[in-house]
């Protein structure tokens, strides 16, 4: 009781509410724009929380993270593209409903679910974290082991349109995170003798550019606002009633939710299928799901907050993070000094509740806001491209920096945009590339450690069978259901681009093995390993682009089909976004010459001013807005700029060079 | 506590003559940085955090003193930027932990820093305690049934760090079935120990007293050693706070039947300025005058005056050995220069232990 009132008084201090309100807000201010999701929110926020007091960091980051699925509902509602994985069931229902008119109707039943999902979500956790102990203790070395494999496989299978590449995304991650000192031998491996390499790409920049920087390249090279028309009507109060009305389909698919996002690696981007699904299967009435039916709408949105409570158990009791925001999330945690474990549920139980009961708060919070600031809130997709790319660049260019202050990281952000809008122009999955760069150097080491500890007996404790079973139930679950709505015949989009991308990708398999293959067999066996199974993977897809016909038999499918499947599928054309990935290298060498501040007014104005005369006041405004901010942050937190060449020239002002 | 202040008065006793030359310093209106070649979050960070603002207050002048952390390299990064951009004028410091110091002893070709060329400002001990479950033994510190085991498994970040040094003391203590599982930080290790998968576990004082002494008095784990504290005359002492529990010279002539001597002593007293006494430490660069040394020095003998402060420390620190003054010098040296026979002794246990490291 006594734990009950301290953290009651820890979530409803001042300190620890002021920053959580401060998070949702721009948790809710990114989840609208599409693509930008909490993950890239969080990407952002990470290189400064540090700066903040652990109890005010942590707060400023369930802030960040709750309210992303309740706001990505905007655009799946408005104009049909999902602001995050998590509300792609929702645009089919959703989106329907606004062309009919009925978007209010739409977002205020979403709004309402997805809070109800986050606070049951919350009560669920409350209780089943008594229970944790006896089953952290019983997760040893193999069982910690075999969870890892059991996520980077459901993540893998789940985020490609196509299996394979989605594995390869996995195992690609598993590559470039064996980049750097071996651990057991502290040899080096491809890092072409640089310091920077030897700790690897920090994770938060790996993260912006994986995830940030193709959204805002493809957000330049469509050209348009994310919206152009809108409207809002009344019926507010009629999403409401249907949410009242269907109480039952709330409560079941929370409770999905919950369960799901407790599964490493399935939480984010299946569980509002599965919410859906289970829909299609238990509704009386189906036939006008899919054509802007309410429940479609309620029932995806209560499972996708609640699945962030769920996914919350892997990633704080056994530090195995399920989904991209729930590994920057860990890396935030461990930078304020929360380590998972088992202290989480013994002498640091008062911080777990706070961590659970702060994200429910926030998800009332956020959907509260949500509902009453709807109006203004859904005018900021409408914001045109120009205005809203070069602000965005110029902040994922000050958060990089702000990693340790690197420019190397400079280089870092760049690379892994690129990869990242080769990745996802052709199909390729970047949420499974992430969590494979995570959770390698950990599955290494677990992989020593259990043979160290087991050898091989480990697969025949309890806790293993029960994990391997649920491995194999939900591959061939989800096998059979890719293999049974396959009988259209994939469309041959860039065969010849798409087969490129993919045997150019063997090269890093090939790197590491020729930079491993001298190495001792404890620090080159796993790199070798990996690189053996992404190269057959890649030839395998390679082969099915090539092939790039269903095999059948007196015109029925055969099973070996699913690998066909999605195996072109991509989002965008590649070179007209490569071109506008120039705009990066351009703020860059800017950068260099000029210094962090002057590069950025430089950027901002002529980037707007070319595209609008109209808009350059509005966009020199911008710029100075944005430079204050930094200054005040600066002062606050001891930051740095990167300061330019012209700094070593001219005797500037701390505030034009960066110093 | 008590531990705090008896080294306290016994740094004061050294320097006497300090308060006459402090007066001709001021740093009023300037920026004091301190780089700190670790993460935010990390150990360095916080302590050197929480000495920030009792600095700004009495070093003469009141200046603003920021922590710049410049993260890489295990340290490497920021103590090489450290050394490559001095100015001797007591505004940039750095801070330094285990890690940085273990760089520059096991010879890493990228360390371009000398801790021993700098001006040693403040040493802030810790010690380093190894305990195991009651499943293991019987009656606390009796390491006779480990002895005896053809296994005893322990945890072991990895050989190019720190933790080498478990190596090293399990091989010098002849326990041949002690094995190190790599990969594994202290907090990872001690997981794994609950977990019943490790013998033999480490912490550092403050988990020591955080995690492992209810375990301790509940008899679910037994006590094996400390490393050992060494006096200001040379001799090894128990810790003040756990007076029952046996140093590891003492746990060597258990079982040995002879003294620490020779070699293996003069290598434990490096790896004892390594590990404890330097594990956090703060520097002026070269040339620095010595009144501004002694004005640092002085302010942190002021701090641990402070009855705001050692009210604090005791949640923030917890038992600290403190050394401030010339005799952190030679603590310094004998950290950051291993002689070879003790690179020997290190190198012998790490291929004992099959391990590929070397230090050359």
């Amino acid at each position: 009781m006594d734990l009950f009132f301290d953290v009651l008084g820890a979530l409803f201090s001042f300190d620890h509410f002021v920053f959580l309100i401060a998070g949702i807000l721009l948790g809710l201010t990114v989840g609208i724009l599409p693509g930008l999701g909490g993950t890239t929110a969080l990407a952002i926020l990470l290189p400064f929380v540090s700066a903040f007091e652990p109890t005010s960091a942590l707060a400023l980051m369930i802030g960040v993270l709750a309210p992303t699925t309740t706001s990505d509902t905007f655009p799946a509602v408005l104009i049909g593209v999902p602001g995050t994985a998590g509300s792609q069931a929702t645009v089919l229902d959703g989106y329907p409903m606004a062309k009919r008119g009925e978007a209010a109707r739409a977002l205020s039943a979403a709004f309402l679910s997805s809070m109800i999902g986050g606070v049951w979500g919350a009560i669920i956790l409350t209780f089943a974290i008594v229970f944790a102990k006896p089953l952290i203790l019983a997760v040893g070395f193999g069982e910690q082991f075999l969870l890892i494999v059991l996520a980077l496989i459901m993540v893998g299978a789940l985020t490609g349109a196509n299996l394979v590449k989605g594995l390869a995304s996995c195992l690609i991650g598993l590559i470039i995170g064996a980049v750097g000192l071996a651990q057991i031998t502290a040899e080096p491996r491809l890092t072409f003798g640089t310091l920077y390499l030897i700790e690897g790409v920090p994770l938060v920049v790996v993260g912006m550019g994986l995830f940030a920087i193709p959204e805002i390249v493809s957000l330049l090279q469509s050209k348009a606002s994310i919206t152009e028309k809108l409207q809002l009507k009344g019926q507010w109060l009629k999403g409401f009633r249907d949410v009242a009305a269907n109480w039952f389909l709330v409560f079941r698919c929370s409770t999905i939710g919950v369960i799901v996002g407790a599964l490493p690696g399935l939480g984010g981007t299946v569980v509002d299928w599965i919410a859906y699904s289970h829909l299609r299967q238990t509704a009386r009435d189906t036939t006008n799901i899919g054509k802007g039916d309410i429940r479609g709408v309620i029932a995806p949105e209560s499972a996708n907050n609640a699945k962030e409570g769920g996914a919350l158990i892997p990633t704080i009791l056994f530090g195995i993070p399920g989904s991209g925001n729930k590994v920057l999330l860990l890396g935030g945690f461990l930078l304020v000094g929360i380590q998972p474990g088992i202290e989480m549920v013994t002498t640091q139980l008062d911080l777990t509740y706070t961590i659970i009961w702060s994200l429910a708060i926030a998800n009332i919070i956020g959907a509260a806001i949500c509902i009453v600031l709807a109006r203004p809130m859904s005018r900021i997709t409408t914001v045109p491209y120009f205005i809203l790319a070069p602000v965005l660049i110029a902040l994922i260019f000050f958060a990089s920096y702000q990693v340790g202050r690197d420019w190397n990281n400079f280089a870092g952000l760049m690379a892994f945009g690129l990869l990242g809008v080769i990745m996802k122009s052709y199909g390729w999955s970047r949420p499974a590339l992430l969590i494979g760069f995570f959770l390698s150097s950990k599955i290494e080491l677990l992989s020593y450690q259990t043979s160290a500890v087991y050898g091989m007996s480990f697969l025949w404790r309890t806790g293993s069978l029960i994990l391997i079973g649920i491995t194999v139930v939900t591959l061939w679950l989800l096998l059979k259901q890719k293999m049974g709505d396959e009988t259209q015949t994939s469309e041959r989009r860039q065969q010849m681009a798409q087969i490129r991308v993919t045997l150019g990708f063997l090269i890093l398999p090939v790197a590491m093995t020729v930079a491993v293959a001298g190495l001792d067999y404890r620090s080159s066996l796993y790199p070798l390993g990996i690189s053996a199974i992404l190269a057959v993977a890649l030839i395998v897809v390679a082969f099915s682009q090539i092939r790039a016909r269903s095999a059948t038999i007196n015109g029925t499918p055969l099973p070996q089909n699913f690998l066909m499947r999605g195996v072109f599928a991509q989002e965008g054309d590649f070179f007209p976004q490569f071109k506008e990935f120039a705009n990066l290298v351009l703020f860059f060498l800017l950068i260099v010459v000029l210094g962090f501040p002057i590069a950025t007014v430089i950027f901002i104005t002529t980037f707007i001013g070319l595209r609008s005369r109209r808009h350059i006041p509005l966009a020199f405004g911008l710029a100075i807005a944005l430079l204050s901010i930094m200054w005040v942050l600066a002062s606050l937190l001891t930051l740095q700029y990167p300061s330019g060449w012209i700094a070593t020239v001219v005797d500037l002002p701390w505030w034009l060079s960066g110093y | 506590m008590t531990l705090l202040k008896s080294v306290i008065s016994c740094a004061m006793g050294l320097t006497l003559s300090a308060g006459v030359a402090s007066a001709e310093v001021d740093f009023s209106g300037q920026t004091i940085t301190v780089v700190v070649p670790f993460g935010e979050g990390g150990g360095t960070s916080q302590v050197f955090g929480f000495f920030r603002p009792f600095l700004q207050e009495y070093l003469p002048g009141n200046p603003l003193v920021q922590l710049l952390n410049v993260p890489g390299g295990g340290s490497i990064r920021g103590a090489n930027q450290f050394h490559n951009t001095q100015t001797p004028d007591g505004t940039y410091l750095l801070a330094t932990s285990t890690s940085t110091i273990v760089n520059q002893a096991a010879r890493n070709p990228l360390v371009e820093y000398d801790l021993t060329a700098y001006e040693p400002v403040v040493l802030l001990g810790a010690e380093t305690h190894w305990f195991t479950s009651a499943s293991v033994i019987d009656e606390p510190y009796d390491f006779g049934p480990i002895l005896e085991r053809p296994l005893a498994l322990y945890a072991l970040n990895s050989p190019s760090s720190a933790d080498l040094f478990h190596v090293w003391t399990f091989h010098t203590l002849g326990i041949t079935g002690a094995k190190p599982i790599p990969g594994l930080s202290s907090s990872a290790g001690f997981q794994a120990f609950l977990r019943g998968e490790l013998q033999i576990s480490s912490h550092g004082t403050s988990n020591y007293l955080r995690q492992v002494q209810p375990g301790l008095e509940s008899g679910e784990f037994k006590d094996l050693m400390s490393f050992g504290l060494i006096q200001e005359d040379g001799t090894v002492a128990r810790m003040p706070y756990s007076p029952d529990t046996p140093t590891f010279p003492e746990q060597y002539e258990r079982i040995h039947g002879t003294a620490l001597a020779g070699d293996q002593l003069e290598a434990y007293r490096s790896i004892n300025a390594i590990w404890n006494q330097a594990s956090k430490a703060m520097f002026l660069p070269t040339g620095t005058p010595d009144e501004i040394v002694e004005v640092w020095r002085d302010a942190f003998r002021a701090i641990l005056e402070d009855p705001d402060f050692i009210a604090q420390a005791a949640e923030q620190l917890g038992p600290t050995d403190v050394i401030i003054g010339e005799a952190a010098r030679g603590i310094v040296a004998s950290a950051s220069i291993l002689s070879d026979a003790t690179i020997t002794q290190l190198n012998e246990a790490l291929a004992a232990n099959n391990f590929t490291y070397r230090i050359e």
